[in-house]
Order: C-alpha cells, then sequence, then structure tokens
C-alpha cells in the first residue's frame, strides 16, 4: 500500500527525469552563435477578460479571470505575459512548435531526442547546469513533445524570473551539439523505449494501430521513434532539426505569475530580442481528407497479458464546431466515476476487464480512439459487439439532458483546472497560441463546449462514428 | 585598396567588440531581486456541536473547490488478525448507501464536476473530494450520504475485494513499490504501523460484519476533520457543512497509544526476487523517533544535502561521480509522533555492492562532518523557493493544511516554515544526523535473483523475503546452499 508523505520537504511534482539520463559531462566547445541588432517589438495587444464566472444570467461564463497581453519580438517570437499577484512565483514557457509530425521518414525519434539533448549545455551553461540553477532556487525544469508542439516549462520564486530567461535564451541561441552528447541522448532514448515496452505490453499493438488510423506517415508514427532510426541519427541530423524548429519564428514564451509586465518585457526584449530569427520552418502540408472505410487487422503479440483490441474513428478537425460537439461526447463515453463505455462493458456486461479511450488531436487532424482489454477472443467478438451496438445508439437516439450535463460539467472541470495555476496556465495559453483558431478565440473556448446539444451530439455521432469506418486493430495472443 | 579593407576590418571588429560587450551578461547568471516571502491563506477553523472540526482555506482565485474530509483511522487501526480492514472500509464508502447505489453515487459525482479518491496512511484515511464551485450543497450532500448511511452491500464488498486483489498484484510489479513495503515491514514489526504493509491477500477474510464494526468505532464526527480549499470562506462553509453532518452522532472513542518504534542498531541486508527486472533497487533506511517538533526543520535540511535533488550528494556520487546508479535519491516520511528516511537509488546489478556502500558511506559522513556552508544555502534555498510554488496547487495546499490538523503539528509549521528553514544551521544538521541517522540501516534489495544473488554472496548475511514478506532463506556468506 502506498501512501503519502506527510512533510513539507519531498518533491510531489512529476519531473521527467529523462533528460538526466542523456546528461553529459565534457565542458561546451564555446562555439559563437550569431547575433542580430536589437529590434523593437511589433505589436502590443492587451486583452481583458472580465466576462467571467457568471456576471450576469445572460454571460456566459468563460472561464478566463487572468488578463495578459501579447506582443512579438521582430526575430518573430511570440510572448504573452500574464500577471499573477497570488503567489511570489513565476512559470515561464517555452514551446516550439515541433514534434513527431515533422520528422522524416528514416529520422523518427527526433524530436524526442532533441528535447532531450536541451538540458545538456548551451554556450553559456553546462551541462545538467539548467537543472542546478532551477532546482537551487526551488524550481524543477521539465519538458514534454507532443506531435506537433514541444514543451519546456518550470516555476521558480518571482525574484528569478531573469534566471530562466537567461537560461532559455542561451539554449535556444546557441545549444551545443557533438557526437559524443548525440550518442548520449540515442543511448537514453534507447533505454527509455525499453523502459516503456516493458512497463506497457499494448505499447506495440498501439503503435500498429496509430499507422492504420492515420495512415499517413507524418501522423502515424509514434513519438518515441523506431530503435533502427534513432540507431542511425546522426551529429547532423540534429543540428538541422535544431536550426530548423527551435528558432525565434517558431517559438511562444509564455510568462505568468507575479510580474511587472513593462519589466519583464524588458527582459524579454534583452534576452531574446538579438537572437537570430532563424529560417521559417518548411510549412506542413495538410494530409489528405479522412478515408471513409472499415479497416479490421490482426496484431499477433507474445508479450501481452491477454486479448484486446484498439478501435477507432477518424473524427472531424480539431476546433472545427464537430470536434467540440465529439469532445462532448468523448466525457460522455470515457470520462468520469460513470463513463457510459467502461459501466456497460465492464461493470454491467463483464465483457471487458478494461476499457479506456478518448479524442487525441495530431496537430490538424483528431481521432477518436478506444482500448479494451479482454478475458479471450470470444470475449473481444462480443465486447466489439456491445460496444458497436452502443454507438449506434448514440446515432439514432439523443443522450438524455442529464448525461449531456453531466459530460459538461466534467469537461468545464478540466478546462477551469487548466488554468487554476501559473504553469497549467502558461502551457494552455501556448497551445492556444499555435492552434488554428489562435488565442483570441480563448473566451469562446468553454461557452462553444457548453453550447453543445443532444440533436448536435447525435449528429455529429452518425457522421463520424459511422460503422463503415471503424479502424480495428486486433490483439492475439501469440 | 588595402586602406579600404583597413577600414571595413577595423569597423567590423570594432562591430564585434561592441556586440560582444552588450551580450556580455549571457555569461554568468542575472543577480536575482529580492525574495519576496509568500503570504500563505490563513486556516480558518471550527468545531461543530457534534465535535467535526472543520477548516477553511480561502483562494478566491481559484476555479474549483476541494474538500478533504480525514477519519483518524488509519490502517494501524486496524486489528492485528486483520491487517488492511481500515482501507477496505474506507473505500466501501464510495460503493453504496442504504439509499444510493454505488452507481447512483458515481452519477452525482459526475454532476458535480467532481472526481472523488480514497487514499490509506497508518494515521488517517483521506477522502478528496473536488468539485465546480456551484456544486458545494450536491457535493456535501454526496459525501454526507457515503460517510453517515454506507451500505457495505455484500455484492460490493465481493467486487471490492477482486479490484484491490488485482491493484496490489499490479503494484507488485514495482521494485519500489516492493522494497518500501519490505523496508517498513521490517522497521515497524512489531509496531501498529506495520498493519500498512499488508499482501494482496489479506482481504479474502474480510467479512461484512468486520468492516461494519470498524465502521460503527471510527467514523465519527470526534474522529474526523473537514477542510474545504478554493472560493468559500468559514461562515458558508459552517452553514452548509452544519446542514449535511449534523446528524453525525458523536461517540467516544479508545485513544491508540502508539509505542515508540525502535530504530535499527545493527547491519541488516534483505533480498526480494522480481524475476526479470533489468536493474537493482536498493532502498535503505531507518526510523525516526521519537520526532522532536524542533528537529523537523533541520532534518528536512539534512535530506536536501543528501538526497533531495539531483545535486544532493548520492546522485552526484553514485551516478555522476561512480556511474553505478540511474538515480539515487533520498526522503523523509512522517507519522504521528516519528517517522523514516529511506534513500532509494536504481542501479545497475553489478555494481549492487558497490552502491550499498556508497550509500552507507554517504549516511556516515553526514553525521561525522558538518555539511558545507554552500550545501548548506543550497539545500535551504531550494526548500525556500519551492515552497510557494508547492502552495499554487489547490490540491497540495489542501493536503498540507488538512495533515497539520491531523497531526495537530500548529500553525508555525504552516506560517513559520520559511523562518524556520532559514535559521537552520550546519551545527543543527549535525546534531539531527548524530540522532537519527547514524544508526544502521536497514538494506532492501529488490531485483532478479539469478542476476544479483552471485554479486550479494560477498554480504555476511542476507534474508530472502517472498513478496508476502515471509523470511524465506538466508544465505551466510562463506556457506553453500
Amino acid at each position: 500500500m502506498l501512501y503519502e508523505s506527510a512533510a513539507f520537504f519531498n518533491g510531489g511534482g512529476k519531473l521527467n527525469f529523462r533528460f538526466l539520463l542523456c546528461y553529459f559531462k565534457n565542458a561546451a566547445d564555446g562555439r559563437q552563435s550569431t547575433m542580430l541588432k536589437k529590434n523593437r517589438c511589433q505589436t502590443w495587444v492587451l486583452i481583458f477578460f472580465s466576462a467571467c464566472l457568471g456576471a450576469s444570467a445572460a454571460q456566459e461564463e468563460t472561464g478566463i479571470a487572468f488578463t495578459f497581453s501579447r506582443f512579438t519580438l521582430k526575430n518573430g517570437l511570440e510572448v504573452i505575459l500574464s500577471p499573477d499577484e497570488t503567489l511570489p512565483i513565476v512559470s515561464v514557457v517555452l514551446a516550439y512548435q515541433t514534434g513527431s509530425i515533422h520528422e522524416q521518414p528514416g529520422k523518427t525519434g527526433l524530436a524526442l531526442l532533441l528535447e532531450n539533448m536541451m538540458f545538456m549545455g548551451s554556450q553559456n551553461v553546462g551541462p545538467m547546469q539548467h537543472i542546478g540553477y532551477v532546482n537551487r532556487v526551488g524550481g524543477e525544469p521539465n519538458a514534454s513533445t507532443t506531435e506537433d508542439i514541444t514543451y519546456f516549462y518550470q516555476t521558480v520564486p518571482a525574484n528569478q524570473a531573469a534566471l530562466l530567461l537567461w537560461l532559455e535564451s542561451d539554449r535556444m541561441k546557441s545549444l551545443e551539439i557533438d557526437a559524443a552528447k548525440v550518442e548520449r541522448a540515442k543511448q537514453a532514448l534507447m533505454e527509455e523505449i525499453a523502459e516503456r515496452k516493458a512497463a506497457e505490453p499494448y505499447l506495440e499493438s498501439l503503435l500498429a494501430f496509430d499507422s492504420l488510423l492515420y495512415p499517413d506517415f507524418a501522423h502515424g508514427h509514434g513519438i518515441l521513434g523506431r530503435e533502427e532510426d534513432i540507431a542511425g541519427l546522426e551529429v547532423e541530423d540534429v543540428r538541422a532539426f535544431y536550426a530548423t524548429y527551435y528558432v525565434p519564428s517558431n517559438a511562444v514564451l509564455v510568462i505568468v505569475g507575479k510580474i511587472e509586465v513593462d519589466k519583464t518585457r524588458e527582459l524579454v526584449e534583452k534576452y531574446f530580442e538579438t537572437i537570430a530569427p532563424g529560417k521559417k520552418p518548411p510549412l506542413f502540408l495538410p494530409p489528405r481528407p479522412p478515408e471513409k472505410r472499415t479497416v479490421v487487422q490482426a496484431f499477433e503479440d507474445g508479450g501481452v497479458p491477454s486479448s484486446a483490441f484498439h478501435l477507432g474513428y477518424r473524427i472531424a478537425s480539431p476546433y472545427s464546431r464537430d470536434y467540440y460537439v465529439l469532445t462532448v461526447l468523448d466525457y460522455l463515453l470515457f470520462h468520469g466515476e460513470s463513463a457510459r463505455l467502461y459501466r456497460k462493458l465492464v461493470k454491467k456486461e463483464g465483457l471487458a476487464l478494461f476499457v479506456s479511450g478518448g479524442i487525441e488531436k495530431r496537430k490538424d487532424v483528431a481521432v477518436m480512439k478506444l482500448f479494451s482489454m479482454n478475458n479471450n477472443e470470444t470475449m473481444v467478438e462480443l465486447c466489439q459487439k456491445s460496444l458497436l451496438s452502443e454507438i449506434n445508439k448514440l446515432r439514432t437516439y439523443e443522450v438524455s439532458e442529464e448525461d449531456l450535463a453531466k459530460a459538461k460539467n466534467l469537461l468545464k472541470r478540466d478546462f477551469l483546472n487548466r488554468l487554476a495555476s501559473p504553469q497549467e496556465r502558461a502551457i494552455f495559453l501556448a497551445e492556444m497560441l499555435f492552434s488554428p483558431v489562435g488565442l483570441d478565440t480563448l473566451p469562446d473556448q468553454l461557452p462553444k463546449y457548453m453550447r453543445v446539444g443532444p440533436g448536435e451530439l447525435r449528429l455529429a455521432a452518425s457522421r463520424y462514428l459511422s460503422p463503415e469506418s471503424n479502424v480495428i486493430l486486433n490483439v492475439k495472443l501469440k | 585598396m588595402r586602406k579600404v579593407l583597413g577600414f571595413w576590418g577595423w569597423l567590423l571588429l570594432g562591430l564585434g567588440s561592441l556586440l560582444a560587450q552588450q551580450e556580455r551578461f549571457r555569461k554568468s547568471p542575472p543577480i536575482p531581486d529580492p525574495l519576496l516571502r509568500p503570504e500563505l491563506p490563513k486556516i480558518e477553523s471550527t468545531q461543530l456541536q457534534n465535535g467535526l472540526l472543520l477548516a477553511v482555506v480561502p483562494r478566491p482565485d481559484q476555479p474549483l473547490i476541494s474538500l478533504e474530509l480525514l477519519i483518524l483511522a488509519g490502517e494501524s487501526r486496524s486489528p492485528r488478525r486483520q491487517p488492511g480492514l481500515a482501507t477496505f472500509t474506507a473505500e466501501m464508502l464510495s460503493r453504496g448507501t442504504s439509499l444510493l447505489s454505488a452507481a447512483d453515487l458515481e452519477e452525482r459525482i459526475d454532476t458535480a464536476g467532481g472526481d472523488f479518491s480514497t487514499t490509506m496512511t497508518p494515521d488517517y484515511a483521506r477522502f478528496t473530494f473536488r468539485f465546480l464551485p456551484g456544486s458545494l450543497d450536491l457535493a456535501l450532500e454526496i459525501l454526507s450520504a457515503m460517510v453517515l448511511q454506507p451500505d457495505f452491500n455484500e455484492r460490493e464488498v465481493a467486487a471490492l475485494k477482486r479490484t484491490k486483489f488485482y491493484d496490489l498484484k499490479q503494484k507488485q510489479r514495482d521494485p519500489e513499490f516492493i522494497g518500501r513495503r519490505q523496508l517498513l515491514r521490517i522497521l515497524f514489526k512489531d509496531h501498529p504501523y506495520r498493519q500498512s504493509f499488508y499482501s494482496e491477500d489479506v482481504f479474502k477474510n474480510l467479512t461484512r460484519k468486520d468492516i461494519q464494526a470498524f465502521y460503527d468505532l471510527y467514523y465519527r464526527p470526534n474522529n474526523a476533520l473537514i477542510l474545504l480549499a478554493g472560493k468559500i470562506d468559514l461562515p458558508l462553509a459552517a452553514r452548509r457543512v452544519s446542514h449535511f453532518f449534523n446528524t453525525w452522532s458523536k461517540k467516544d472513542i479508545e485513544e491508540l497509544r502508539l509505542p515508540e518504534p525502535q530504530a535499527n542498531t545493527a547491519d541488516r541486508f534483505c533480498f526480494v526476487d522480481l524475476p526479470r527486472a533489468k536493474e537493482a533497487t536498493l532502498i535503505l533506511g531507518n526510523v525516526i523517533a521519537p520526532l522532536a517538533e524542533t528537529d523537523y526543520y533541520p532534518l528536512g535540511v539534512l535530506n536536501q544535502v543528501l538526497g533531495g535533488t539531483p545535486f544532493s550528494r548520492l546522485f552526484m556520487n553514485l551516478r555522476e561521480a561512480k556511474q553505478f546508479a540511474y538515480s539515487a535519491f533520498s526522503r523523509m516520511e512522517y507519522y504521528r509522533g516519528c517517522g523514516h528516511y529511506a534513500v532509494i537509488a536504481r542501479v545497475i546489478p553489478t555494481a549492487s555492492v558497490p552502491s550499498i556502500r556508497e550509500i552507507k558511506r554517504e549516511l556516515e559522513r553526514i553525521g561525522r562532518e558538518r555539511v558545507s556552508s554552500f550545501e548548506l544555502e543550497q539545500a535551504k534555498s531550494y526548500l525556500i523557493g519551492q515552497f510557494p510554488i508547492r502552495m499554487a496547487r489547490l490540491d497540495e495546499l489542501s493536503r498540507q493544511a488538512s495533515e497539520l490538523l491531523a497531526f495537530s503539528s500548529g500553525e508555525s509549521r504552516w506560517s513559520g516554515f520559511l523562518e524556520s528553514i532559514t535559521q537552520v544551521e550546519a551545527d543543527r544538521i549535525f546534531e539531527v544526523a548524530q540522532k537519527y541517522v547514524l544508526p544502521k540501516p536497514v538494506v532492501v534489495i529488490v531485483g532478479d535473483k539469478d542476476v544479483l544473488l552471485d554479486e550479494l554472496r560477498e554480504l555476511d548475511r542476507l534474508e530472502v523475503y517472498d513478496l508476502k514478506g515471509v523470511l524465506v532463506y538466508t544465505l551466510i556468506k562463506g556457506v553453500e546452499g
């Protein structure tokens, strides 16, 4: 039985120590980097959403109870500043528009490898020193890579904001990449893949399922990368990826916390404005429209504990109207204590040992996925029948107002929770800025979900969750 | 031509030098502004007529409300022959009441936009409920139904037994879980806290009657506290909590007198087999008892110096200098009146014995030499800086505040934490290191026996345990078999 500690002293955060495994001890070689003339920033936008939290009955709740300002440096770096006086802390998020979808065939794993390398030293910050500087003032640096965005984030006492800007600007400007560091990062990534495969027996089948569900290479390959590709990565590949995507014009810097806006802006200009803008990263070509055809395949695996299946649908693109509608449906089916599919398939009918799922977006495409673990292949078959009949009900009948309200409340809780702490809020702001609908639509986000009605839900289910577009991968014991 | 080149050359050199001067700030970290001290919200509290302690931590900036109910009957209250009973009783609360089925409760929790969880410690059961502010009444209604009218029906008892069995089976794939549990089984061998460290089969003989009896004995308002944090104040909380909990009747509860656990004083090496584990996981620890309130802060700083971060001694030595370990950290865990420290390291199997030696050397060193002023300041700076960062999260804030109330630790750990850390000096760390850490730690090694046992043969005596904590055999150095 695991229980919590009673102390203030034990760190409670989920620190990603992956990058620690890549730490390389040798000092940097002191390469010089290009500098640009100091530029004035281009735009200044001040937005204040005071229409939050039920000011009047007619007004819709936006959940946005904070102010932020936004400007762009001449090198293209987008900057968002959001003061929050609650506690004397500051969160800094630097997000780059890059992830696994930007990798080329044969070069998978590059995005995650580079995330690790960002902790291995830059011109003025030695290997591991980034973590050391942040640790010493009470912060815990962290990073995460998604299919299309790579985030670097940390929270420190407010008086140390300049420290974070110094650290982030140095690795944006002059990351030290050499053969030894690349080798160390490759080794760490391989270890991580081995660990993940050992801990997640269905990972291999999930990766195979992704390549069915997303037929194009860019979306269909995993963030972890393929071992054979990682083994073949060379220093020049890493340098080229860094030079292409880790540039100011491809990034957003978000600062949330106890800050003086003018002073913070001066600091941002000081540390970031002389960084070369870099070339505009190549345009990401939108994929072909989703195919409407059923795909059913089998995957034999000797390492899984029992039979299982993955099922998915290609749905409306992120931030389209149907996407909002289907997200509410996602909450109805997969979230909360009374999630409909878990209750039906696991608790009531006993056809599955475990069921999970939800909507996943990879930049410009989205899917709804389900994973079910079953006792045997007969149960897989029965479970699929029951599941598809439940989905069919959603296409035929409207859900009750009570169920819809419940799903919306769960969604609202998660939405508001993403805005509750400075760090979560900063990450959310970065995500919105990079989204196709942009930051200005932030106040509309929660109302868009809350306006979804039962009729819309049925129509969207009809449109996207049809039997003609099922993608199924049956996982069989070898 | 040469003149022209000379001019441009000088100009470029001049510009380069100018730019280099302008960018000198990049060479070293900026000097920070003065540190701002956080103003923590006050913990306001009142006692309701039935003895229920109600506390509120106002955080009007937060979009959700967090509620914590603590029942001061942790696993140490489980009867000696029935470990796990406290945990099982707590988890049954959300599985149906006399009027609402488990499914009804789940529906209502979701309608409140809520999430609900149960956690058990040796000292208390914690029920955490986070919900939308507009759902305060609904949340209190759900919670009061669970606490005041639990049903403990046979079908749900059977279902929970299955769930608990598989949960524990699953956890037993984690070497850190296995090692920590074995360490604490040994450290708290004859102590009521031993009840917390059970195996998956303890639930099978529990009956509805046992659960009901445990509930009747300990689930009383005078043995509980409720803490609400978020957009709420004490007067509102008192009105609404009274409304939903005023029928909860109090009853005298026999005080649990916890004996003082004895620290381990002799070399002791224990092994638990985890087939196919690629690494060796080492867990070393010892009891901290009795814990004096004034030692709490120097122990915190000591932990940071020893193994709180990647820049602490253990990580720098085992991973960076010796390259034995993937990771090496230390932590302190506290209970009512005592605690324990633990060093946790994931190491290369062939480096298991040298790693144990290095960890023990570091434990001895911290009780033999005073920490340097650099290490001291670095550790204090981390703790002082991290305090407000952790308080930014509503769940963490509620957890810390409710725990202070449960342990009656006093306001000083809340409002005086930073001041107390600031005042810690090297001499005090030296004192607490001598007092608590030097006694020899129990060493638990978890890994694949086919890989590790040969490596461990150089230890004088190795006790080999199974997953249930039963001693299977002992290997003595130089003795075959």
